[in-house]
């Protein structure tokens, strides 16, 4: 769906974008997974054709470079700023854009409609943005770039600074889509989010893709071994253990168990291990 | 996942883009009172503050005295203690000068045979005055018309009632209309005189009654005074004072009130706003995050432009059109040409148009922007006349104010509304704006696609 080659891109000496290379395949979620700075929103803007790489290549499969306004018009972004007029109603802002997409009489009004309900804000379509909770905001800057019914969309960091209910209440949202066969790439720095809605997953740091595939199979490549956490006449034991199942039972063999549970490997072990830095500032 | 996406025709996203900055314009108090609200005050103030309405200061008046007589020099002292009048003794042609200028009011000009007409008084020529007035401040004329017909009044009354004077001149009179052709007006000043004689012998005892004028029926009785002296207007030939009054038309045409002269002022404050308010506008798209969803859109950077600057120039032309309407409704301004006035508008606004691109890609952020464009356009607007009306600035200052567009969108502007332009004369300081406006369109629209990447 979407191919990216060798992207590079500087600003002065800081090099944001280095070398980047990956594929979206169509209908699946490719999240990029890294801290603030790793390049992942200038990945996003060239995907869209927003900048010129320095060197590298962008294509939108079959239909070429996102360059071409016909081509954007099958791509939708939400931007990691909430892009909406905070002066505009709800209900305004997506006329105007849709209206921007080409869209107008009835199929704007029935776009509006959809995703007015998409966001949950069908009974606030008549209030200012500027009056929404944050929660609010961000649903709308999502039915926004769903507005125009694109084929893939870029969602760059789309639950920033909301709270958990709402962040749930967006995912929700952002499966849907993915149950309707939407291709998107979603950016996140959050391993949760990522773990939940994304097929694959590029590590990404300093404008590099690190590591990209299943999240099953980076766990299991760049992860730690499961730990068999088990207390044993009081004492708690802690084994590293590729199959924690046949060394609790071999364990159970031995003595009394007393209680156990298994700690395995996630997304920040990966990125750890990867890069020598944790994916979120402490 | 099936509506069609219909392909942005050329205009249609240009027309929604600016739907929406107009929106937003309205919606944004503090734009709109910079835009609307603080030019009008601009102009009231400084209309009321040079003279442009209220109380009005007195009628400046230049006194030519030719006749160089008690007479003349009396008549011109009560018109200078007249309340509302400020008098300057001057020359005819300095007089003349200064109501041409536009220094003076009018002139009064007292010509050689006032004092003889005055004391001839009830035949032959009346006394004469000149009045030239400017033709711009025909009220105030016409106003000092009748306060030079009351001074003139005092002086009559000054004569009566001064005894033996009175006698004397009323004997003199008699005297000088015992030679005039005979005819019905003489016999009824001869009357006159001869029953305003015996009032004055009847006030004055002392005084031996003079005999009347042979050939003239003087001692003739006539009831009241009041009626011989209505009888001799009515015969169609005593005035007691003729005005001669003529317009001086000025060397160059001059506005008719303060307000012509600071509403263009104003108009210009108001413009000025609304081109900053959409340079932060567009400054503020980059920084929220809108114009990169803008420019993920099909639409290219030149509909965006467009759209802005469309919005830009709509509002430029409704804030001029307010502004014009307030001065006309409120405060009687008179545009001496509306199609001229309309092509000054449109080319102010495409002046200002460009004016905000340019100040939109310059500044990073709100603030610099904000920052950056009042402190180009505060110098410009000063030294275009936006403050201090360019006729009252030094001469070098004024040629400085050239590199202003300001400057030349208050001469165009006033070019429509008062200097009396033709198409020929305005056709230069609206060329100057137009190529203002898209020389800055061109270079925001180069600086703004470099920015973008």
């Amino acid at each position: 769906m979407l191919t990216l080659t060798d992207l590079r891109k500087s600003y002065g000496a800081t090099v944001a974008v280095d070398g980047l290379s990956l594929r979206v395949e169509p209908g699946e979620i490719l999240g990029l997974l890294g801290p603030n700075g790793a390049g992942k929103s200038t990945t996003v803007h060239l995907a869209l054709g927003l900048l010129r790489p320095d060197a590298g290549s962008v294509a939108v499969d079959g239909l070429g470079p996102p360059t071409d306004p016909a081509v954007r018009r099958h791509l939708g972004l939400a931007p990691q700023a909430l892009a909406l007029y905070a002066d505009l109603t709800g209900e305004e802002n997506l006329r105007f854009l849709g209206r921007v997409y080409g869209l107008s009489g009835r199929g704007l009004a029935a776009r509006v409609e959809w995703a007015l309900d998409f966001a949950g804000l069908a009974d606030r379509r008549g209030d200012r943005v500027g009056a929404y909770s944050g929660g609010m905001q961000r649903r709308l800057n999502l039915a926004a770039a769903l507005l125009h019914e694109p084929r893939l969309v870029l969602l760059d960091e789309p639950t920033a600074g909301v709270d958990p209910q709402s962040r749930n209440a967006i995912l929700e949202r952002i499966l849907e889509l993915k149950r309707a066969g939407l291709t998107v790439v979603y950016t996140t720095h959050y391993m949760e989010e990522a773990e939940r809605l994304c097929d694959r997953v590029a590590i990404v740091d300093q404008g590099k893709v690190l590591a990209l595939d299943t999240i099953a199979n980076l766990k299991r490549l760049h992860g730690a071994l499961p730990v068999l956490v088990a207390t044993v006449g009081g004492a708690v034991r802690r084994i590293p253990t590729a199959d924690p199942a046949a060394t609790l039972t071999g364990l159970v063999a031995e003595t009394t168990v007393e209680d156990f549970h298994v700690e395995r490997a996630d997304l920040e072990q990966v990125f750890l291990k990867l890069t020598g830095r944790k994916l979120r500032d402490e | 996942m099936s509506a069609p996406v219909h392909p942005p025709s050329s205009l249609g996203p240009v027309l929604a883009l600016a739907g929406k900055d107009l929106r937003l314009l309205v919606r944004n108090r503090g734009a709109l009172f910079f835009a609307l609200g603080w030019p009008v005050l601009i102009a009231l103030f400084f209309g009321l503050v040079f003279g442009g309405g209220g109380e009005r200061g007195k009628i400046t008046v230049g006194g030519v005295d030719e006749d160089g007589s008690p007479a003349s020099a009396g008549l011109l002292q009560r018109l200078s203690a007249t309340e509302g009048v400020e008098l300057t003794p001057l020359t005819r042609a300095e007089a003349e000068a200064r109501v041409r200028a536009g220094k003076l009011t009018a002139a009064v000009l007292v010509p050689k045979g006032y004092a003889e007409a005055e004391a001839r008084l009830f035949h032959g020529a009346p006394r004469r005055l000149e009045l030239a007035v400017d033709p711009a401040r025909t009220a105030e004329a016409a106003m000092l018309e009748g306060i030079l017909t009351g001074a003139a009044m005092q002086s009559m009354q000054a004569l009566f009632s001064g005894g033996d004077g009175s006698r004397k001149l009323v004997d003199s009179a008699l005297a000088d209309l015992a030679g005039a052709p005979a005819g019905p007006q003489k016999a009824s000043t001869a009357r006159f005189l001869g029953e305003l004689g015996t009032f004055l012998d009847r006030q004055q005892p002392a005084t031996p009654a003079t005999p009347a004028a042979p050939g003239t029926n003087a001692t003739a009785a006539d009831p009241t005074g009041a009626k011989a002296a209505g009888a001799a207007p009515a015969g169609g030939g005593w005035k007691p004072l003729e005005i001669e009054k003529r317009a001086l038309s000025g060397d160059r045409v001059r506005p008719a009130s303060a307000f012509d002269i600071t509403f263009p002022q104003g108009m210009i404050w108001g413009v000025i706003g609304c081109a900053l308010g959409f340079a932060l506008s567009l400054v503020q798209e980059r920084t929220s995050g809108t114009l990169t969803r803008l420019r993920a859109s099909p639409l290219s950077s030149g509909h965006v432009l467009a759209g802005k600057a469309l919005a830009c120039f709509t509002a430029i032309v409704a804030v001029e059109a307010l502004l014009l309407a307030v001065g006309r409704l409120g405060f009687g301004l008179r545009p001496a040409s509306w199609p001229l006035l309309a092509a000054a508008v449109v080319s102010v606004a495409a002046c200002f148009v460009g004016i905000m691109m340019l100040v939109a890609v310059l500044g990073k952020t709100e603030q610099s922007a904000g920052g950056l464009g009042w402190a180009i356009m505060m110098p410009l607007t000063m030294l275009g006349g936006g403050m201090v009306p360019l006729f009252a600035m030094p001469a070098w200052m004024q040629a400085a104010g050239s590199i202003s567009p300001v400057k030349w969108a208050i001469l165009a502007l006033e070019g429509a509304i008062w200097r009396g332009s033709t198409a020929a004369q305005l056709a230069v300081p609206c060329a100057i704006l137009l190529a203002v406006g898209l020389g800055g369109f061109l270079a925001g629209a180069w600086r703004y696609r470099a920015q973008a990447g």
